[in-house]
């Protein structure tokens, strides 16, 4: 039998280097770019404190907050873009047939792709001389509504928009058709019992019975919406004139390329505390729903 | 007799709207799914086109079916090499995810020890990180330790940030492994090495291969940290490649469109074989991330 002595010894040699690894990587650097944020500094030489000149300097710049409104816009067009597809597509697909497992896959497959490539083919479908956007609304006779997707800035969010959807309603889905076969089929029975079909079945039974999942849903679109940094480099780079930048562009862009390394970790704690903010408000917001 | 007619006919009439109506969602689903598809189906004709016979009859299939731009972009955008990196980084850290979690996993959901709530608590938070707010400080702390532009700086961050993922899909999956097993190993003498590495392990092979597919698409389509922490050209990997061609080549697009499908087909071919535990995989890891 492995003594007490033995067993600390194993937890130690087990857990140290996950445990390390994980606080180097991922929880120290959050304290540094809070620390970092009260100075400025290129990056090298010395860093001078300013206290909090970065947050002021931050909260007066406008584009800061049309990053912060586009990092809404996508939350808002992920909740109704692709949470409805997919819970549509669910209740039509929740069975196990051939056809649907076909459209299942093909759905799901964009999801495997790398973000680089869902943002370059998409550049091309938007290109204002081959994309086939423009293409395809010209055929329908919609001339007038053909314009540079990317580069026109009452649009280019929504552009933006469109890919990130077209590749994530896979999990949603199946994610959904996973909470339907949950459905008791007795449930089912005694619905059809009660005279109970089509979309009244749907709004009273169903739907409540998969409530919870559908918040759940709602958690990942937020999250999600603040990944999506590789989608607009990739597209617009921010641009033109910063009109599509996000949080983490906006990050990227006033370090990377100005060597403003303080300024810089003061937006990347803006944006731990704005994912914060999201998911406590997510989390009062289910609570209360469910209880 | 006439009711009972008329009685059927009706009945039969709904059949046949049903049958209709549910041929007419197939076909709007269908619709659905070729909409998805298009941008992949568009990605690979392109890439086997000319570039004039991309511009003149850009939605078609090509005139003449060539594979030129695929050897061109191999050579030109170094892919062989972007391959190669992308191969190295993402197995290494895929093999250091799965060791590290696995082990960490088996410590959390068996012993009890003293700070045992608060490295739970610890790697509940770091689901909720966003990576986006740890480049910068990353950034700094690495070109101080000199691992800036190596595979280190993308196999050490990579592997960190999907532990928790991996920890809490192997604990709850050791939890459904009896105990009783490992009692009956110590009664026969082996120690927690032994338990870890021939009984535990190989009970954990379906979750094993969950974490592995997930850390596998994650690290192999990654773009942020090898944008931020590589910079030299033979160490970047396809994601970061492929970017910089579209930059590099803006106007040969049917140039870019062969290196972007160099790229897809690995992920492709791999999503054909093993789309089932992919699908789970990633659902898996998307509702506990």
């Amino acid at each position: 039998m492995p003594t007490a002595m033995r067993s600390k010894g194993f937890i130690a040699i087990a857990l140290l280097p996950a445990l390390l690894l994980f606080l180097i990587f991922v929880i120290i650097p959050v304290f540094w770019s809070a620390y970092y944020g009260f100075f400025s500094w290129k990056g090298f030489g010395d860093a001078t404190f300013i206290g909090l000149d970065n947050y002021i300097e931050m909260f007066k710049d406008p584009i800061f907050w049309r990053a912060l409104r586009n990092n809404l816009i996508l939350v808002v067009s992920s909740i109704v873009g692709q949470v409805p597809i997919a819970l549509i597509l669910a209740i039509v697909l929740f069975k196990n047939s051939f056809f649907s497992r076909f459209i299942r896959s093909a759905v799901f497959m964009p999801m495997v792709l790398s973000t680089v490539v869902v943002g370059l083919i998409w550049g091309y479908i938007y290109h204002p001389q081959f994309g086939i956007a423009n293409y395809v609304l010209e055929m329908l006779g919609l001339d007038s509504w053909t314009r540079a997707w990317l580069s026109d800035p009452k649009v280019n969010m929504l552009a933006i928009s469109i890919p990130i959807n077209w590749a994530n309603v896979g999990p949603y889905l199946v994610i959904f058709i996973a909470a339907l076969q949950n459905i008791s089929p007795e449930i089912h029975d005694a619905a059809k019992i009660d005279g109970s079909t089509g979309w009244n079945k749907l709004m009273q039974i169903t739907l409540p019975m998969i409530w919870s999942t559908v918040v759940v849903t709602i958690v990942l679109c937020i999250s999600g919406s603040l990944k999506a940094f590789d989608h607009v480099i990739v597209m617009t780079g921010g641009g033109p004139a910063q009109s599509t930048e996000l949080l983490a562009t906006y990050m990227y862009n006033s370090t990377f390329s100005v060597y403003r390394y303080g300024y810089g970790s003061a937006v990347s704690t803006m944006i731990m505390i704005v994912s914060a903010i999201l998911i406590a408000l997510n989390y009062f917001a289910t609570r209360r729903k469910s209880s | 007799m006439n009711l009972q007619t008329t009685g059927t006919e009706n009945a039969s009439g709904k059949r046949v709207i049903m049958k209709g109506l549910s041929g007419f969602v197939k076909l709007l689903l269908m619709v659905y799914a070729i909409l998805t598809l298009y941008p992949l189906y568009w990605l690979f004709t392109s890439a086997f086109k000319s570039n004039q016979d991309f511009f003149t009859n850009p939605y078609g299939l090509p005139k003449e079916w060539m594979t030129e731009n695929i050897f061109r972009a191999w050579e030109l955008g170094n892919m062989g090499r972007a391959m190669i990196n992308s191969t190295v980084v993402t197995i290494t850290a895929v093999v250091l995810t799965i060791l590290l979690s696995v082990l960490a996993a088996y410590v959390l959901s068996r012993f009890e020890f003293r700070f045992k709530k608060l490295v739970v608590v610890l790697f509940t938070t770091g689901l909720l990180i966003p990576i986006h707010s740890t480049l910068v400080p990353l950034f700094i702390m690495m070109k101080n330790i000199g691992l800036l532009d190596t595979y280190g700086a993308l196999i050490l961050p990579y592997t960190a940030f999907e532990l928790p993922i991996a920890i809490f899909l192997a604990m709850a999956y050791m939890s459904s492994i009896p105990r009783e097993i490992e009692e009956a190993a110590m009664i026969d003498g082996s120690g927690w090495w032994g338990i870890f590495s021939r009984m535990i392990l190989p009970l954990c092979t379906p979750i094993v291969a969950t974490i592995s597919i997930l850390a596998f698409l994650r690290f192999w389509n990654d773009f942020s940290f090898a944008l931020v922490f590589i910079n030299t050209q033979a160490l970047k990997t396809l994601p970061l490649s492929l970017s910089l061609f579209s930059d590099g080549f803006g106007t040969d697009y049917a140039l870019t469109m062969g290196a972007m499908a160099i790229a897809v087909i690995p992920t492709i071919v791999a999503y054909l074989i093993l789309q089932e535990q992919i699908m789970k995989g990633m659902v898996a890891g998307s509702i506990k991330g």
